[in-house]
């Protein structure tokens, strides 16, 4: 799944390790989901989506297609 | 006392009874295999478990030794250990191995049942050590590679 979290934190001029310590996960975790290696579960894209003030779609691109991979 | 202090002296906690446990199972391994020198049995197994508790006792204590005397450092350890990807890495490596371990013990159940009407040679001696031997390691090396490469991939 794609998403906009590198855009989003480089707006808040965020490390990934800050990133990583505000919403209690590994800074690996950060970097995985910036590459979309790894899909959050709903706990944590809820938590990402509210420390950026912002829609959780608008943060995570979900599309049908990616359902049929 | 906090939830961090708290979690942090469990592990360090933890640390020192295998660090006992090690030395305990190493020390009884290596006498009993001078005391009992006749026995047809290998002590080195025990000494070598006992090795085994001993080093993941000290890696404990390294590990949360230093965590304690840097706030940060607690912090993301215990944000490490309760890391979403790191426990489903974990519990997918966990799977793999278990059913490594569940394959290996029913072709060794199947190999036993043969074995007693005589369609296959027993299995007894060095080869059945060597098999129970490989029966814990292998699914130990699945685990710690499969670790490994989804650490890679992901």
């Amino acid at each position: 799944m794609k998403n906009r979290l590198e855009e989003f934190r480089l707006q808040n001029r965020w490390t990934q390790q800050e990133l990583a310590d505000r919403v209690a996960v590994s800074r690996q975790t950060i970097i995985s989901l910036e590459n979309g290696r790894y899909n959050p579960s709903i706990l944590l894209a809820f938590r990402l989506a509210r420390l950026f003030n912002t829609p959780i779609e608008n943060l995570f691109l979900y599309t049908e297609e990616e359902d049929h991979e | 006392m906090n939830n961090r202090t708290r979690w942090l002296l469990t592990k360090l906690r933890l640390g020192w009874a295998f660090l006992a446990a090690g030395l305990t199972v190493s020390l009884a391994g290596i006498f009993i295999g001078l005391e009992y020198d006749y026995l047809p049995y290998n002590f080195r197994v025990i000494t070598g478990l006992g090795i085994l508790l001993l080093g993941i006792g000290i890696s404990y204590l390294v590990r949360y030794w230093a965590a304690q005397k840097d706030e940060t450092a607690a912090q993301r350890a215990m944000v490490d250990e309760r890391d979403e990807r790191t426990q489903g890495i974990r519990a997918r490596a966990g799977n793999r191995a278990y059913w490594v371990s569940a394959v290996m013990l029913y072709a060794g159940i199947m190999w036993a049942g043969m074995a007693a009407n005589g369609s296959l040679p027993a299995l007894a001696g060095d080869t059945l050590w060597y098999y129970l031997a490989a029966a814990v390691v292998i699914p130990f090396g699945v685990y710690i590679v499969s670790l490994v490469v989804a650490e890679h991939r992901s």
